[in-house]
């Protein structure tokens, strides 16, 4: 009898999960494939949607990495602040951390206009999607890492190291490589999350259009019709990166494990 | 040469204090000691991994405190191998080898030429073993620190191992500075033991010395001594013992008389009068039919209580004025004295074998 109310109390669970993105990829999927070939903004959208995440990224991995190494293998005064503060933006409501980013970015801040006087503008442009996908994703991409390089016993490093390799060195020809997978995984969620972020870039540049904002701007300008095409073509761009993440667990050897790797 | 002075270091949970030894240049040391004695932080501090947060390391003359682990021409070889799982064989070994030839070498020396192209994961406890001390070796290090490099390896292998690193160490007159549980390893490794309790060096020497001579019934205890007595101790000038009147003056040299329970043994010490303890080792302890005229200074008779086969030898248990006394005899002895549980049986050791502590 428990066994059929957990199995009925999963379904429906998965159902509430599951049921929304079906129908929404059922009702505008097909359309929004082929409207592919006709909508340029859409095109335009989703070229920039790719284009800013993958930045994002990119800067996310470049600054990240450090970070959570030093988080997985130092012990320090201050280490569990700095653990807090680096999940500080998973907490914040994302419209929250738009008003934030536009408070520090904005081109009525000390900053926002020393890098307006210099040519970068931050608010309103591709460079504030960029930095409101890294503010809301890499902090994702940090706790994935951070974990990623937890796994990787530092005995390995100690013997690299007295095997006459410095520490960048032994990072590269040993933790990078048994760590590589788990990164791997860390930028692709990063990468998802930036792909999806909305709240965020909305209040910091609302033009040009992401394509979470271009769905949100067509519900509130045509209705839900219009808007549909878009949401079902989001949806199955975020496909992408999970069919991506089940590939890399699925190809996880045994070995891995055995050498204190997972 | 390794040398340490007043070193302190933390890793983890463990931690070192005030640690100081020597080990000679192209010496071997044994570091023993209970689980979590700090043996490994030992090593890994010596090595740079886990960094000394006071004192002087010294390797070859040189003060190495401050340097990087590669700086400082060494090798470590884990308990647990530590082979990059991501490399083959070939790889780990040619890691941080020298040259080529010394890769082959080392190789060959350990025999694990024949894996050189097997995945790491492939391999069983004991190749993953002979791999790491193949790949420790072929970096031709100056110093080669050695965690229970042995623990993984079958006994034939373990011995076959041990005399190869034992020709090896000869030929290249590296330091070596080895973790082990095992005392009967280190006695026949090691120049010097270094005894590690909570992170301190709590006693240090010759390893026979160590063996025979433990300073503390702890120390005793952790090297497997079977007669650990609780008691006390009083210098003696004209007193003979009382278990024998035919001897009664012949004892008179003798310093020390230590009283347990319902015995007292002859000893030769320099202990202060009072509580101490008597350490026994069981294969100082002969067993006879009768109470005999020979330089045995200590002989109870007594009462067989347990027998244990271990190995060539037999654990024998005697009870004595409520004391056990345990004796280590050969199972030939077992046979010819009929050493049975209940028998009366006299136990014997000489003064010279108590050692108080």
């Amino acid at each position: 009898m428990a066994s059929v109310i957990i199995a009925v109390v999963a379904s429906l669970f998965l159902l509430f999960l599951v049921g929304p993105v079906a129908g929404l990829v059922g009702a505008g999927g097909a359309r929004g494939i082929a409207s592919l070939g006709t909508d340029a903004e859409l095109r335009q959208s989703l070229l920039l949607t790719a284009l800013t995440a993958t930045t994002a990224t990119v800067l996310g991995i470049l600054g990240g990495t450090p970070v959570a190494y030093v988080l997985a293998r130092r012990t320090f005064r201050g280490k569990a602040l700095l653990a807090a503060i680096m999940d500080l933006p998973l907490v914040i409501p994302h419209p929250v951390a738009g008003i934030a980013l536009l408070l520090v970015l904005g081109r009525g801040s000390a900053l926002g206009s020393a890098l307006y006087a210099v040519g970068l503008r931050v608010a309103g442009s591709p460079t504030g999607i960029i930095c409101a996908m890294l503010f809301v994703s890499a902090p994702l991409y940090v706790s994935a890492a951070r974990e990623s390089f937890a796994r990787v016993d530092a005995r390995f490093e100690a013997v690299a190291r007295t095997l006459g390799d410095d520490a960048w060195r032994a990072f590269r020809r040993v933790t990078l490589p048994l760590s590589a997978r788990g990164l791997t995984a860390a930028a692709i969620v990063m990468w998802a999350r930036a792909v999806s972020e909305f709240g965020a870039i909305v209040i910091l540049t609302y033009n040009p259009k992401v394509a979470s904002v271009l769905s949100y701007d067509r519900f509130t300008a045509f209705g839900l019709q219009e808007a549909l095409p878009v949401a079902a073509v989001l949806v199955l761009l975020a496909l992408v990166p999970l069919a991506a993440l089940r590939a890399l667990r699925r190809d996880e050897s045994p070995a891995a494990g055995a050498a204190g790797l997972r | 040469m390794i040398s340490l002075r007043l070193v302190n270091a933390r890793a983890g949970g463990f931690r070192l204090t005030d640690v100081t030894f020597d080990v000679s240049d192209g010496g071997y040391g044994v570091v023993i000691g209970p689980a979590g004695a700090g043996k490994t932080t030992l090593l890994e501090t010596i090595a740079g991994v886990t960094r000394a947060t006071s004192g002087h390391i010294v390797l070859r003359g040189e003060d190495v405190t401050s340097l990087g682990p590669e700086r400082r021409r060494l090798g470590i070889v884990y308990q647990h191998a530590y082979l990059f799982p991501h490399l083959t064989v070939r790889e780990n070994v040619e890691y941080g080898a020298v040259s080529a030839d010394d890769a082959a070498d080392a190789a060959d020396r350990f025999g694990v030429g024949g894996l050189y192209d097997r995945a790491v994961h492939s391999l069983s406890g004991g190749e993953r073993q002979l791999v790491a001390i193949a790949r420790a070796i072929a970096a031709r290090p100056e110093v080669l620190l050695l965690d229970e490099p042995f623990s993984a390896l079958d006994p034939r292998t373990r011995g076959t191992t041990r005399r190869q690193l034992r020709a090896t160490y000869f030929e290249r007159g590296f330091t070596v500075l080895q973790v082990t549980h095992d005392f009967a390893e280190a006695g026949v490794l090691g120049d010097v033991a270094i005894v590690l309790d909570q992170g301190r060096v709590v006693q240090k020497g010759d390893p026979a010395d160590v063996f025979h001579r433990p300073v503390s019934p702890y120390i005793a205890d952790f090297l497997g001594v079977e007669n650990v007595f609780a008691g006390t101790a009083r210098p003696i000038r004209t007193e003979a013992p009382d278990w024998r009147d035919a001897a009664k003056n012949q004892f008179a040299e003798l310093p020390v008389a230590f009283t347990t329970g319902g015995l007292t043994f002859y000893a030769l010490g320099d202990v202060v009068p009072g509580p101490t303890h008597a350490v026994i080792r069981a294969e100082e302890v002969s067993l006879s039919v009768e109470l005999s005229m020979s330089s045995m200074q200590n002989q109870f008779r007594g009462r067989i209580v347990e027998i244990v086969p271990a190995g060539a030898l037999s654990k024998v248990t005697v009870e004595a004025s409520g004391t056990l006394i345990v004796a280590a005899v050969t199972a030939r002895s077992v046979r010819e004295l009929s050493l049975d549980v209940g028998r009366e049986i006299v136990a014997g050791f000489k003064a010279t074998a108590v050692h108080l502590c």
